[in-house]
């Protein structure tokens, strides 16, 4: 016991060493995404001339704009529809306390935990390539991203059951079928229908970023009218994009929480929640009619997509080295993007909350400043930040950081207003000074929680961090793109390769980590 | 040791402390007893500073308390534990590190000031600290965090704080009411062997009025914010305590 006091001290000098490494790391990773004070001074002079330049927006072509906001909104609607169809019978047989066969159980949770490690964007330049542009590139695209989400979402759901009533329905002699549907689904469908609601918000946002590389829908407008320069117009779009996702953002964040309060067909509630549903299904009926998808353009799809496939193999590893140096840059752009965030989200979050700053305007002046930032796709913050300070990784970094400070802030601030006030008053209470309450009283309190947060996003940026290059922002994700674009698809699965295990790894540790965190 | 000299508190338009005069000699165990908002947490809170009285003046030791200077007001509050009801340690931290948060007062000064804030502490207040849990009977829960730790062990841990800083008053804030009857019993034998091995000062808020008369000398009774009995336990009868707990219908306050 008296020996494990000795070592105290040691342990704090043991996380002064982490932190040294933490700063050696971050300032390697700002030297090679290229970030110093001055270019991000540059970066911003830049981005504040640029943003004057897409002011006022022009409206002009309003009625191209409404349509093809319909045809994003039903893009995000049809891949989750297609998604759900899917995850249904794979979350089952990848839920452990279901799943009967130990090879179908081992083998759909794979197939679920690849399709998720690979970014939707990835899938849509596939489908752009072998199917052509258009939405069914898009509804394709998402809806195998959407079942690497559901099916891990569902699995868990099911797997988180009390096994009671599924013993007593068993008990009658039921087929497996039957004790499907009377005793798992009563339980997770509240849960299920809540996912399925995150997903439909989640895949209308991804659905904008997905017209980037060609895959329908407003992105494909934004993307012509910033390659053309017509500043102004894009502006419109952007506009547009971001009142539909601030929209649909609040409508499905209550709807989810009358769903999982059980109060969505409430009195009082039931009319407004029936028209949500009712309008952005009926939207994506009738736009399925504008939309040119058919079975022949996906038949025709099909070889194209198998050969791609086939391609694959034997993988060409004679820029491996190149590659791993891209890799390095990504990496690093993921951690100076986090970073950056993290710098940012700390005044933010903290002027943001109710028990720090009695301010109601602040407060809520900054909530509005954090919203902002979180809902534009990291993908068009790249581009707009692209043309504004430049290709490379600078951009990247800087789409990141704004994007992730719109999270970060908001998860410290409920930490903050969160906090225990009780020991602070203890500590207090001993006669410490200001400095030594906050050491003692409030950083352990907090401390944990924002690392934990600081490193899931960071998980989360290096995986975003790959895709960057689609639009120019630096990083593996431009050579990703150009093997695809040239046909060189043994390069391409190098590239991916490569990725996936990066990404794996970066899983692997930041769950590592946040496990001892909290 | 503490005196309290016609303090008078208001909150919100309600009278929380009505001229209330106590005198407390050093060493001596007092109970403070009274119905839910009659004002003895606020008492307690008046004598290290938490709570500002309207008017009136409290003195510590024969100084007069200056609730304006935050500086003397630390200084203050390092000579008084404090233990609370719901016992205020954080959460995430061990045992010990709670308990050394107890030095604190004693290093704000020079490098013990940067050395504590950084979160080091010298040998002698980590053997200090695990002495202190020996002495309250949980140094083999010291590395344990304390969300692990069962009550009564969160209360000896608050206990150890408390003694970490060498008080001279201890002000105990309804220490059992959370506890089951028999760590209750307990906490309050610790702390009365506390004040007897190293004679601090002890001030208790108490709700159990069996063990107050099974373990205290002296008992104040406060009723909606005035003082209304002071004196021995013995002389405390049912017939006083049903008048202050208003278990009939009309009681005023006796006259002592």
């Amino acid at each position: 016991m008296y020996s494990a006091l000795e070592k105290m001290n040691t342990r704090i000098l043991k996380t002064f060493f982490i932190w040294t490494l933490l700063i050696v790391t971050i300032a390697g990773s700002f030297k090679i995404s290229d970030i110093n004070i001055k270019t991000l001074f540059e970066g911003l002079s830049n981005s504040i001339a640029f943003i004057k330049e897409m002011l006022p927006p022009d409206f002009s072509r309003f009625k191209k704009i409404l349509l093809l906001s319909l045809e994003t909104i039903s893009i995000g609607f049809w891949g989750t529809v297609l998604g759900i169809v899917f995850s249904f019978p794979i979350g089952f047989l990848s839920a452990k306390n279901v799943s009967t066969n130990p090879i179908v159980y081992s083998i759909s949770k794979a197939v679920v935990n690849f399709l998720r490690a690979v970014p939707d964007i990835m899938y849509a330049i596939l489908f752009v390539t072998s199917l052509g542009m258009g939405s069914l590139a898009g509804i394709l695209a998402l809806t195998l991203s959407t079942v690497g989400l559901l099916g891990k979402f569902y699995a868990e759901a099911i797997e988180s059951i009390d096994s009671k009533p599924m013993e007593a329905i068993a008990a009658t002699g039921s087929h497996g079928l039957g004790i499907i549907r009377h005793a798992i689904l009563p339980q997770v469908f509240p849960l299920f229908m809540g996912y399925n609601l995150y997903l439909l918000d989640h895949n209308i946002r991804a659905a904008m970023a997905l017209g980037l590389v060609g895959a329908g829908g407003l992105g494909v407008e934004l993307f012509t009218q910033m390659r053309s320069f017509n500043y102004q117009k894009a502006s419109a779009v952007l506009t547009i994009i971001f009142l539909i996702i601030t929209a649909i953002d609040r409508l499905s964040a209550n709807l989810r929480k009358d769903i999982i309060e059980g109060t969505i067909f409430s009195k009082g509630k039931k009319v407004k929640n029936s028209i949500f549903i009712i309008l952005v299904s009926a939207i994506s009926i009738i736009s399925l009619f504008h939309i040119s998808v058919s079975f022949k353009d996906l038949l025709a799809g099909i070889p194209k997509i198998l050969s791609f496939l086939k391609g694959l193999f034997p993988p060409d590893l004679s820029n491996t080295s190149e590659y791993l140096k891209l890799m390095i840059e990504t990496v690093a752009m993921g951690i100076s993007g986090t970073f950056l965030a993290i710098i940012i989200s700390i005044p933010i979050g903290a002027l943001s909350t109710r028990n720090l700053l009695h301010n109601v305007y602040i407060h809520n002046l900054m909530r509005e400043v954090s919203n902002f930032f979180r809902a534009m796709p990291e993908l068009m913050l790249a581009l707009i930040f692209v043309t504004a300070v430049g290709l490379g990784p600078f951009a990247g970094v800087l789409a990141i950081a704004i994007h992730t400070a719109g999270f970060l802030s908001k998860f410290y601030a409920e930490a903050i207003e969160n906090i225990d006030e009780r020991p602070i008053e203890a500590v207090m209470a001993v006669g410490a000074r200001f400095t030594q309450v906050m050491r003692h009283a409030v950083f352990p309190q907090v401390m944990p929680l924002f690392n934990s947060y600081n490193l899931f996003l960071l998980d989360r940026n290096i995986r975003v961090s790959t895709v960057m290059g689609i639009v120019g922002a630096g990083g593996i994700g431009f050579e990703l793109v150009m093997s695809m674009k040239i046909f060189e698809y043994q390069k391409t699965s190098t590239l991916i390769m490569i990725v996936l295990f990066t990404i794996g790894l970066v899983d692997w540790l930041s769950l590592y980590l946040r496990k001892r965190c909290v | 040791m503490v005196r309290c000299e016609n303090v008078m508190k208001q909150y919100n338009g309600k009278m929380v402390l009505n001229d209330v005069n106590m005198y407390v000699r050093k060493g001596e165990v007092i109970a403070l007893i009274g119905p839910s908002g009659s004002g003895k947490t606020t008492l307690l809170r008046t004598l290290n500073g938490f709570a500002v009285p309207d008017s009136g003046n409290v003195f510590i030791n024969g100084e007069k308390i200056n609730y304006k200077d935050k500086e003397s007001l630390r200084q203050l509050r390092k000579k008084i534990g404090m233990i609370y009801q719901l016992f205020n340690l954080v959460e995430r931290t061990s045992a010990i590190v709670n308990v050394m948060a107890g030095a604190l007062g004693r290093l704000d000064k020079g490098i013990h000031l940067i050395y504590s804030t950084i979160g080091l502490f010298n040998k002698k207040e980590r053997t200090k600290a695990m002495e202190l849990l020996k002495f309250v009977g949980i140094e083999d829960k010291a590395f344990e965090r304390v969300d692990r730790l069962s009550g009564g062990q969160k209360q000896r841990v608050a206990i150890a704080r408390a003694l970490m800083q060498d008080p001279e008053l201890i002000l105990a804030d309804e220490p059992i009411a959370n506890l089951d009857p028999k760590t209750s019993e307990r906490i309050l034998e610790l702390l009365l062997r506390i004040n007897q091995e190293k004679n601090i000062t002890l001030i208790c808020v108490l709700h159990h009025l069996d063990m107050v008369k099974d373990y205290f000398n002296r008992v104040v009774a406060l009723k909606d914010g005035s003082i209304c009995f002071d004196g021995n336990i013995g002389t405390f009868s049912q017939r006083e305590a049903s008048e202050i707990y208003g278990f009939e219908k009309e009681s005023k306050c006796i006259a002592l």
